[in-house]
């Protein structure tokens, strides 16, 4: 069975259209696409207009699977950081729903953690009282204990006391997925992460990311306009198109895990860069003026 | 502050130091100079006499009592102004409706000035203690307000949005998310509005009170004791510039560290 076959019954009728994933080129275990058969965000049919006559999102239907890493992709203005907001609780759909485990989202709430672009550590605060935030609001037992095993699990024990304005971007947003994971959450949503990073940083964070994931295996719904690095980090590629913001197309990424950077040279790697490259370049200039 | 201080730090301070007592040793020359020049002890008496005339003064213990006076008057009318104005700048920076009821009121009597309140002050309260509060504290209040208000609007979207996915309820979203976010503009409100009660104080002195450097100038004034006029304006200039020298260091130190970082 393929990746892109597991997902189907996940998949709403409406974007039913949206072709799957080309044949995949690696099969993955029957065990791990199981695991996946549970819905754990579902939106239903979701538009988001603030209120003016082109919507940010028009009718988008998603269903992502528990333990399922997607990314969002697209150009910029598709709407996919608001369709992460909906997700997270943010902002309310003009119309329609988005459900976490069946139950209707209807604010945010610690079961999903939520990594921001940059700019969303507490500057009042210290890296370890940062990632201890979520625990205490919860009335976990010792919040600092599990800040203190998680910023060691992401390399910053030694910065634990530091303020954030101190730290370097990398650390910075490793503080930040630290502090998301803090509250064990199901689900980690992450708009652009790595998108204010340098090239090589980047990089490195992204095998991050993956090493963490392996660990703790939360379903992950990742935003980015970088063609790359939604391949090689997500189980499924979500592309989306612009004016109004809607599912273009999905594609299931064959490539089995742990993934490391070579895979990028890999052809069938190249072969499915370009062919999401060539939707976004349409869907770019529809925008670009 | 800790981090990358050391050595160089202290060479700083040093140097900043050696600059600023060179640059009051040359005031006090050209000062003494000019006294001299023109030997007249009423229109400008010598660095000297203003010295000597602070050991009377500290000898008799009238220039301890009367700088407890100001001391107090300034205190109360910062402390109420404070307790006044944070709090109102903060629901006024998170509540649309009263913002626009309050925020033109506020523009009204922001430009009057704390001495024109004097008349006003005295009618009300009499003569004593109470009007200066009242001045003191009209002058330290917008300086707070504004700040704090700054500091309310401030805030910024993502904190938040992460504050609540994190599990914080709209209590704890005030307490540890909203108020440290404006603290380092509210801060910065008391620093100068410390600054401002300790103008009005001698304002309020002058005229609506029977102690205090501000009272005690203008006898002095009255009885052409020059030398006391200096001393009373010298030590109000050492008190300010001692207190808001404490508040910036309790600043960065304590209550906003996390804004003075390198």
């Amino acid at each position: 069975m393929t990746r892109g076959a597991a997902h189907n019954p996940l998949r709403d009728p409406v974007v039913a259209d949206s072709r799957p994933g080309r044949a995949a080129l690696h099969l993955v275990d029957a065990a791990e696409s199981a695991d996946r058969a549970a819905v754990r965000l579902r939106l239903d049919d979701v538009t988001v207009d603030f209120g003016r006559k082109i919507p940010a999102v028009e009718n988008v239907s998603l269903g992502i699977g528990a333990g399922e890493f997607v990314a969002l992709l697209g150009p910029s203005g598709c709407g996919k950081s608001t369709l992460l907001n909906v997700l997270a609780g943010f902002q309310a759909p003009s119309k329609g729903r988005a459900y976490l485990d069946g139950e209707p989202l209807l604010g945010p709430s610690a079961k999903c953690g939520v990594v921001f672009q940059k700019h969303s550590l507490f500057p009042w605060m210290t890296a370890l009282e940062n990632v201890a935030f979520g625990p205490r609001r919860l009335g976990l037992p010792d919040p600092r204990g599990i800040a203190r095993d998680l910023l060691d699990s992401v390399g910053l024990a030694d910065v634990a006391n530091a303020w954030p304005s101190s730290l370097s971007g990398g650390m910075q947003q490793r503080v930040g997925i630290a502090r998301a994971l803090a509250t064990r959450p199901p689900v980690l949503l992450m708009d652009e992460p790595f998108g204010a990073l340098d090239a090589q940083t980047r990089s490195l964070m992204q095998e991050e990311l993956l090493s963490i994931w392996d660990k703790l295996r939360p379903t992950v719904v990742f935003v980015t306009h970088d063609i790359e690095e939604a391949i090689f980090l997500a189980d499924r590629v979500v592309v989306m198109q612009a004016l109004p913001g809607k599912i273009a197309r999905e594609f299931a990424v064959p490539f089995v895990r742990p993934r490391a950077p070579e895979i990028m040279d890999e052809p069938a790697f190249i072969e499915l860069r370009r062919e999401i490259a060539d939707i976004i370049r349409i869907e770019a200039r529809k925008s670009f003026r | 502050m800790s981090v990358g201080g050391g050595k160089k730090g202290y060479r700083a301070t040093g140097s900043a130091l050696l600059l600023g007592s060179t640059g009051l040793a040359i005031f006090a020359g050209v000062w003494a100079l000019a006294a001299a020049k023109l030997g007249n002890e009423v229109l400008l008496p010598s660095p000297l006499s203003v010295v000597k005339t602070y050991g009377e003064l500290i000898g008799d213990g009238s220039l301890a009592s009367d700088v407890k006076a100001s001391i107090v008057r300034v205190f109360a009318g910062f402390f109420i102004a404070s307790a006044i104005a944070v709090p109102l700048a903060l629901i006024l920076a998170y509540s649309r409706i009263l913002r626009g009821l309050v925020m033109p009121l506020i523009a009204l009597i922001r430009p009057i000035p704390p001495i024109a309140w004097i008349p006003l002050a005295i009618l009300w309260m009499g003569l004593g203690d109470p009007p200066s509060y009242f001045i003191t504290s009209i002058a330290a209040f917008f300086p707070i307000f504004l700040n704090a208000f700054a500091g309310g609007t401030s805030l910024q979207q993502e904190h938040v949005n992460a504050a609540r996915s994190l599990g914080a309820r709209p209590a704890a979203l005030l307490t540890t998310v909203m108020l440290p976010s404006a603290l380092p503009m509210i801060v910065t409100g008391l620093r100068i509005g410390l600054g401002q009660a300790w103008m009005a104080v001698v304002t309020a002195e002058l005229i609506a009170a029977q102690s205090g450097l501000g009272y005690m100038i203008q006898i002095s004034r009255l009885s052409l004791e020059t030398p006391r006029v200096l001393v009373g304006m010298t030590v109000i200039g050492l008190l300010g510039a001692v207190m808001i020298g404490v508040l910036g260091v309790l600043e960065r130190r304590f209550i906003v560290p996390w804004n003075f970082t390198r």
